[in-house]
């Protein structure tokens, strides 16, 4: 009979329910995504950097638990909520207790279940996207990804109903101290006052030096090391929650003292419900200020680990190519690429040594880069006239062994170099090989075209003269070296968008089902104000400032946090902050979608109807 | 004497019409003077609440027209009703419907900064408001921390400080013990007395009702009965409670309809 009673109620409350259950859904999603990328084996073995990096997975996997339970924890929360009146009404015509605790549990594990059918199919579908477009973005295919995953299912579900039953038994003991009149009159409930600041002088000022050391830590993690990586995050979070919870009640009561402010329009009601809301909420905010940082860090290390191995690559090898004997294929392709310099030589190669005309490389010598000073300069006139030495060596000096190298990078650990005179050259018995040395004005703008020169190149082996093995070694070019660099900053990537979009969606919806939450005891006062006169139009606006600032202070914190912290990673990217625009832009659009959501729920939920 | 309210043959039906349809109001008519203290009285479902609710603004009227200080509420659109009522009325509720989320200044402010007044002219409003109502000492607390009475003045005081032209109160006294609820009636009756506010009060209370200068009886949505104030609140009283025994009689006679 209860339950036939609470099924009619939960009819009557669709709307509400249709909140909860897109929240549930999302989450699911996101865990199931996470999962299918975390357990599977195949991808995860032949895929030899994700298999580097799985220790990340295994942290990720319990940090995405823990937040999954204390969303599902607000999500429950949040429905008992929407029920106790109800619930309040069985027991006053004379249900047990136990009764309405069974209900309670079956309708949580009913909501859960059906939530988990369509949150997997969604997860399955948002997996097989974002690895689509993944792999095409970074031009790799990724083997052996399966979108739709048993174990990954399997492991969702489990998890899901097993903190379904949790939370449920965990609100049901709220439900069973409550009495049957604090149930009638849940929603009537009075917010506590708002509480005297409590040395905050003190809290602010120890929250700020710790976010000091914090800071100062990540900036100099390179020289600190050991102690920099323990004290950065240790440091950084004590200091935000700190910050949280004395600076932001003090913020508003500053704002509530200018009058002039305060007093205009329906100022003063936003302010007072800011100043409710942030007292409430200050934990959670700054809880989510730190998984900002986490999440938009993640996916911005991605982007510039992504971005390193073009760096990097153009840091070690000056020139895009070095081609032999090109024939009329490499140079079509040449001539589609904008090139700033073009150099030729010609070089000869006998059992002995590799021979180089003096006067060619001395009228064009190419680019090096000088080990010292790092800059890149062309190699002087050569040493001591190039005198050979009683073992047999010529005296190159350094800067001609390194423009040797470049000039003929597959040929540089074989056998002994000898520049000599046109005439001693020409008396040289081997045959006479033309290398062609290419730079572009932007390597990374023809990464197709290089492609098809070290194809063309491999195509016909014998013209390389290079006595290796093809079949296991690779082509020393640079594109060969890109390749493999980009290979594993993709891996990179691919994990810390995962990671990020995973901890940036979930956080955004603990946020929103907080603020949700709350909402019911809200209704009355939209309806108070709309009697007294105040438009729509003001009311709307009212609850679109409100969230805006509440979405604002731990976004602004986070974001403080990624843009230090990604100097941490100086000592291994050369430009971390290379593009954060993208991973800032793909953060607002996710919490700025988050943000309409919540407010366009929040205002269907308080605000009268016609 | 000039109209403030006029209440031409209104009618309110609920749901769609046929079987389901419900008539709260049938045709009635009546007007309010300008200074004037009308009470509103019926046993429940009389349609009462409705009556007030569509000359608050807060529910339209099927037929009929309402008109306050001479504008006509039915040519107007939502958003002009917000400023109608923001404007032209004042509000009193049985469970006072303060903020508890802000001071009792700032509930009492909350109709002039809705309106941009200036900060000064807000603080010497208020507190002219609050002396008039003697909760002047109170202003910093909380509504959480004041009683029911304090909280009842400070409703009254939201609803007069701008100058409504017309105070509507719905069943003012329902939630007050009869001590403070008497305080409240004086309270009312003086302001409609000295400081001309027009006031129309829905209530059960005859006692309550007994401070009005008429009363309107409603039953099934029509004016049963009209009752004026005769030369003292005693008579008056004993008056009220003879209609009302008579209506009861009625009742029970089961001629009610």
């Amino acid at each position: 009979m209860i339950l036939k009673l609470s099924l009619e109620g939960l009819k009557r409350k669709q709307r509400d329910y249709f909140i909860l259950f897109t929240g549930l859904i999302v989450s699911i999603a996101v865990f199931y995504m996470f999962l299918t990328l975390a357990l599977n084996k195949e991808f995860i073995t032949g895929n030899s950097v994700i298999n580097h990096i799985q220790l990340v997975f295994i942290v990720g996997i319990v940090l995405l638990s823990v937040i999954t339970f204390f969303y599902l924890y607000y999500t429950n929360a949040f429905l008992l909520s929407l029920r106790k009146k109800e619930f309040g009404m069985y027991e006053l015509i004379g249900a047990k207790k136990k009764q309405i605790k069974q209900v309670f549990l079956l309708e949580t594990m009913l909501i859960a279940a059906a939530a988990l059918g369509a949150g997997i199919f969604l997860g399955a579908l948002l997996s097989w996207l974002v690895s689509s477009l993944l792999a095409a973005q970074l031009n790799v295919e990724f083997i052996a990804f399966k979108v739709f995953y048993g174990p990954a299912a399997f492991w969702t579900m489990v998890y899901f109903l097993a903190v379904a039953y949790a939370v449920s038994f965990i609100n049901n003991r709220k439900l069973a101290k409550a009495s049957i009149n604090d149930l009638l009159k849940a929603e009537v409930k009075h917010d506590p006052l708002p509480s005297k600041p409590k040395n905050s002088a003190l809290m602010i000022f120890s929250g700020i030096v710790l976010l000091g050391i914090g800071y100062v830590a990540l900036f100099f993690m390179e020289i600190l090391r050991f102690i920099g990586l323990f004290a950065a995050p240790a440091a950084t979070t004590l200091g935000t929650y700190l910050l949280f919870a004395s600076l932001l009640p003090i913020i508003v009561r500053k704002w509530k003292r200018n009058k002039k402010m305060n007093f205009r329009g329906l100022n003063s009601f936003t302010l007072a419900q800011l100043s409710f809301r942030l007292n409430e909420l200050k934990w959670v905010l700054a809880t989510i200020a730190m998984l900002i940082a986490l999440s938009a860090g993640a996916i911005a290390g991605g982007f510039a680990f992504k971005n390193n191995a073009v760096l990097s690559v153009d840091e070690e090898r000056l020139y895009d190519a070095a081609l032999y004997n090109p024939g009329d294929a490499e140079e079509e392709v040449l001539e589609t690429i904008a090139l700033e310099e073009r150099l030729s030589y010609r070089f000869k190669m006998d059992e002995e040594f590799v021979y180089y005309v003096e006067d060619e490389l001395a009228a064009n010598p190419p680019l090096i880069v000088d080990w010292v000073s790092y800059e890149t300069k062309r190699p002087g006139p050569f040493p001591d006239n190039l005198k050979i030495d009683e073992d047999g060596y010529q005296n190159l000096g350094d800067q001609w062994t390194m423009a040797l190298e470049t000039i003929n990078p597959a040929f540089s650990t074989l056998g002994r170099h000898r520049i000599v005179s046109a005439e001693t050259f020409e008396q040289v018995e081997a045959e006479e090989i033309t290398i062609v040395l290419a730079r572009s004005d932007k390597f990374s703008r023809y990464i197709e075209q290089w492609q098809e020169l070290d194809r063309l190149q491999l195509q016909d082996g014998a013209r390389l003269y290079i006595p290796m093995d093809l079949e296991y070694e690779s082509l020393y070019s640079k594109y060969s070296t890109f390749e493999s660099q980009y290979a594993f900053a993709s891996g990179t990537f691919f994990m810390g968008f995962f990671l990020g979009l995973a901890f940036l969606t979930m956080m955004a919806s603990i946020l929103m089902f907080k603020i949700l939450s709350g909402a019911n005891s809200d209704i009355r006062r939209y309806d108070s104000l709309r009697k007294l006169g105040v438009r729509k139009k003001a009311l709307e606006a009212s609850i679109s400032k409100e969230i805006f600032i509440v979405f604002l202070f731990p976004a602004l914190l986070g974001l403080l946090h990624v843009f230090v912290g990604m100097r941490m990673f100086t000592f291994v990217i050369i430009d971390p902050y290379y593009r954060l625009w993208i991973s800032l832009l793909i953060f607002l659009a996710i919490y700025g979608s988050y943000y309409f959501f919540t407010v366009h729920l929040y205002r269907k939920l308080v605000l009268p109807k016609g | 004497m000039t109209a403030i309210l006029n209440v031409k043959n209104i009618s309110k039906t609920y749901g769609t019409k046929g079987a389901n349809a419900y008539t709260a109001i049938r045709n009635l008519s009546f007007t309010m003077e300008k200074g004037e203290f009308i009470g509103i009285m019926g046993p429940s479902g009389s349609g009462k609440t409705t009556l007030l609710n569509t000359i608050a603004t807060l529910d339209s009227v099927t037929e009929g027209e309402i008109i306050i200080g001479g504008t006509s509420l039915s040519a107007m659109n939502e958003e002009q009703l917000s400023d109608f009522r923001s404007q032209q009325l004042g509000f009193i509720f049985q469970d006072f419907n303060l903020l508890e989320n802000m001071s009792v200044f700032e509930n009492i402010a909350l109709p002039l900064s809705l309106r941009n007044t200036a900060v000064p002219r807000i603080s010497a409003t208020v507190q002219q408001a609050s002396t008039l109502l003697g909760i002047s000492g109170i202003l910093e607390k909380f509504p959480a921390e004041i009683s029911g009475g304090q909280k009842q003045r400070t409703a009254i005081a939201r609803a007069l400080v701008h100058n409504p032209a017309l105070l509507l109160a719905d069943e003012p006294t329902g939630a007050l013990d009869s001590t403070n609820a008497a305080i409240l009636m004086e309270t009312l009756s003086d302001l409609n007395k000295e400081q001309k506010v027009s006031v129309l009060m829905v209530t059960h209370d005859p006692l309550s009702a007994s401070y009005c200068s008429r009363l309107l009886f409603i039953k099934d949505g029509e004016i049963d009965q009209e009752l004026h104030a005769s030369n003292s609140r005693e008579q008056f009283y004993k008056e009220i409670l003879e209609v009302l025994a008579g209506t009861n009689e009625r009742v029970i006679a089961g001629e009610a309809r």
